[in-house]
């Protein structure tokens, strides 16, 4: 992919915090939440693998988030599920910080 | 004792604790035969069943804690549908109810619970539910038709989730519960009292009370049938029946005033207080019974649950127990109450798995749990009652959101619960576990960040 979306200004995301971007913005099947885990910026799909809950609303440490509701564990790296009670894990997308922006590059098997 | 390299390992029960040390042993990389017992046909999630599960009617592949692919990638012996039936702690051997014995180095009771019944006249009807398997929850499902009436004895966490699940799909619930206010001591008096007061906001008939007594429904309203309880339901032994904390007067009857039941009600349920509600189906929901069957007749210590020591050793050497059966000893000897908990169930089996390969397990901090009903998202961490001061955190906008509820004692947090507000209780778990001082007013304060406590602590 080219060109990213350019989703937010570093300044916008606090450590710690998720931020969720639209798929109406990103034309990928599912929103994009994207995190900053103290100073690193990481995108997955937003909807945890579980039930239906907003991943960028989530617990973020050391390099993983932990869902709000039943806090199950998933990669900020690759999105990758570390623990139970989700059993798959959720998409993850490239990041790339240009000058102050956040520009994420929606991974190709998910565009809408 | 740690496990030999090939050492095989028998699990009885495939739940969540029995599940996560098969996964923890395995990615441990341990590499012995591990056999999973267990009578249900999958190894099954719980807690969706008085959820979501529930209201999607969800097949039980959805409920799945591991799929069949990961079942053979772990090279795990899956004995679905099959009951351990005996356990002999000297020869460590596991008998199945199809005559299969399997020897064992290790054997694991993950046996859980059933839900705890109780006794009154009718008690024993078919249309007497209780939520544990997921079959339970497809017949309580069957039984919730939209107008359909549904009495759920008991407003725990189960009962509460249940009634917010059978009002989505369209039934009439009436609640009963002997507390006017239930949960106070797990979630404090403020936030009980607003998660209570969301039944009757979203038309839950709330009552306080128990049930006294089910009777048959073409009885109901006869002002001169006998009161005649409900047929028992053939074969219900299952197992003892342990006395309703209920009160077990007879039905009361008040000749010639008695309601007409609706039609096609299916029974009349009498209350303690004397009150007749014409009911489709009645759930209990009034806690568990731990596993302790095998155990008890293999000669394990069992005081309500089997009594394990801090590394999962029951009395009997190379016989271990997790999960909600069982009851670890404190370091001073007294016997705590046992966590029933789905995280405490996943961490007991990967301490476990951690001490059978000869590791030593994380250390485990303050028990967490969560309850989803009526859309919002309760969890807690921790304890909400005993010694210290209950501190609330009200909402910033006055007008939206729910107040944190925390327990300070000793200048340190002991607990907190949150509705819809999780990464408070995310923040208090680990200021609970690393020991961080907090003040009551840094508490209160919306504007204070736990998160900024916690980075300070560093
Ligand atoms: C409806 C419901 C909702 C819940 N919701 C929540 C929640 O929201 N949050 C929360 O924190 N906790 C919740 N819980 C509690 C949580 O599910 C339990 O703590 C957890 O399931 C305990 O796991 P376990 O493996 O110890 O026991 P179980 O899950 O009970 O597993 C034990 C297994 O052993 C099997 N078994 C027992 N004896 C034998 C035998 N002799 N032979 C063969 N098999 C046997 C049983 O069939 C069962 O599958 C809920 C529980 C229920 C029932
Ligand atoms: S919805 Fe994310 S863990 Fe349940």
């Amino acid at each position: 992919m080219a060109d990213g979306i350019e989703v937010a200004k570093v300044g916008d995301i606090a450590d710690g915090e998720g931020l969720k971007v639209s798929r109406i913005r990103t034309g990928t099947l599912d929103d994009i939440a994207v995190f900053n885990d103290g100073g690193a910026f990481f995108a997955l799909d937003d909807t945890c693998s579980h039930e239906e809950a907003s991943l960028s609303q989530g617990w973020v440490e050391d390099g993983t988030v932990e869902c709000p509701l039943h806090a199950a564990c998933f990669s900020l790296k690759d999105g990758a599920v570390l623990s139970l009670p989700a059993t798959k894990g959720v998409a993850a997308h490239r990041v790339e910080i240009v000058g102050d922006a956040i520009v994420v590059h929606p991974a190709a098997d998910r565009l809408a | 004792m740690s496990l030999a390299p090939g050492g095989r390992v028998v699990v009885i029960g495939g739940g969540l604790a029995g599940v996560s040390l098969a996964e923890a042993l395995r990615a441990g990389g341990h590499g012995g035969p591990i056999a999973i017992v267990d009578r249900e046909p999958a190894f099954t999630d719980r807690p969706p069943l008085s959820k979501a599960a529930f209201v999607d009617d969800a097949p039980i592949e959805e409920l799945a804690l591991l799929t069949p692919d990961r079942i053979a990638e772990l090279g795990i012996d899956a004995r679905h549908g099959r009951n351990a039936v005996a356990l002999d702690a000297a020869a460590r051997t596991v008998e199945l109810d199809d005559g299969t014995v399997l020897p064992a180095d290790a054997i694991v009771l993950a046996t859980g619970g059933r839900a705890r019944r109780l006794a009154f006249p009718g008690g024993d009807s078919p249309l007497v539910h209780t939520l544990r398997t997921y079959a339970d929850a497809r017949a309580i499902r069957a039984a919730a038709a939209p107008g359909a009436r549904i009495l759920v004895v008991g407003a725990g966490l189960i009962g509460a989730e249940l009634a917010s699940s059978l009002r989505a799909v369209g039934a009439d619930v009436v609640l009963v519960d002997p507390h006017p206010v239930p949960l106070v001591p797990a979630v404090g008096g403020r936030i009980a009292g607003i998660l209570h007061a969301m039944h009757a906001a979203h038309g839950v008939d709330v009552r306080v009370g128990g049930i006294a007594a089910l009777e048959d429904g073409e009885h109901a309203g006869q002002a001169d049938a006998p009161s005649r309880p409900l047929a028992s339901r053939p074969g219900s032994a299952d197992g003892a029946r342990t006395p309703g904390q209920e009160d077990e007067r007879p039905p009361l009857r008040s000749p010639g005033s008695a309601p007409v039941p609706a039609p096609g009600r299916r029974a009349t349920a009498v209350l303690n207080d004397g009150g007749r509600i014409e009911v489709d189906a009645v759930v209990l929901g009034v806690g568990i019974l731990p596993g302790t069957e095998l155990a008890e007749a293999a000669g394990l210590e069992v005081d309500d649950g089997i009594v394990v020591d801090a590394r999962f050793r029951t009395s009997v050497a190379g016989v271990y127990a997790i999960g909600d059966v069982a009851r670890p000893r404190a370091v001073d000897g007294s016997l705590p109450r046992r966590d029933e908990h789905w995280e405490a169930a996943r961490l007991d089996g990967e301490a476990l798995a951690a001490i059978l390969l000869g590791q030593e397990p994380a250390p485990r901090g303050a028990g967490w749990w969560w309850s989803d009903r009526y859309g919002v998202h309760v969890e807690g961490v921790g304890r909400m009652d005993g010694d210290g001061e209950i501190v609330l955190r009200e909402p910033v906008d006055a007008g939206g959101g729910y107040p944190v509820a925390f327990l300070l004692a000793g200048g340190r947090l002991a607990g907190a619960v949150s509705i819809d507000e999780p990464n408070a209780v995310r923040a208090a778990r680990r200021l609970i576990d690393q020991g961080v001082p907090v003040t009551a007013t840094l508490l209160a304060d919306p504007s204070s960040s736990l998160r900024d406590l916690l980075r300070a602590a560093r």
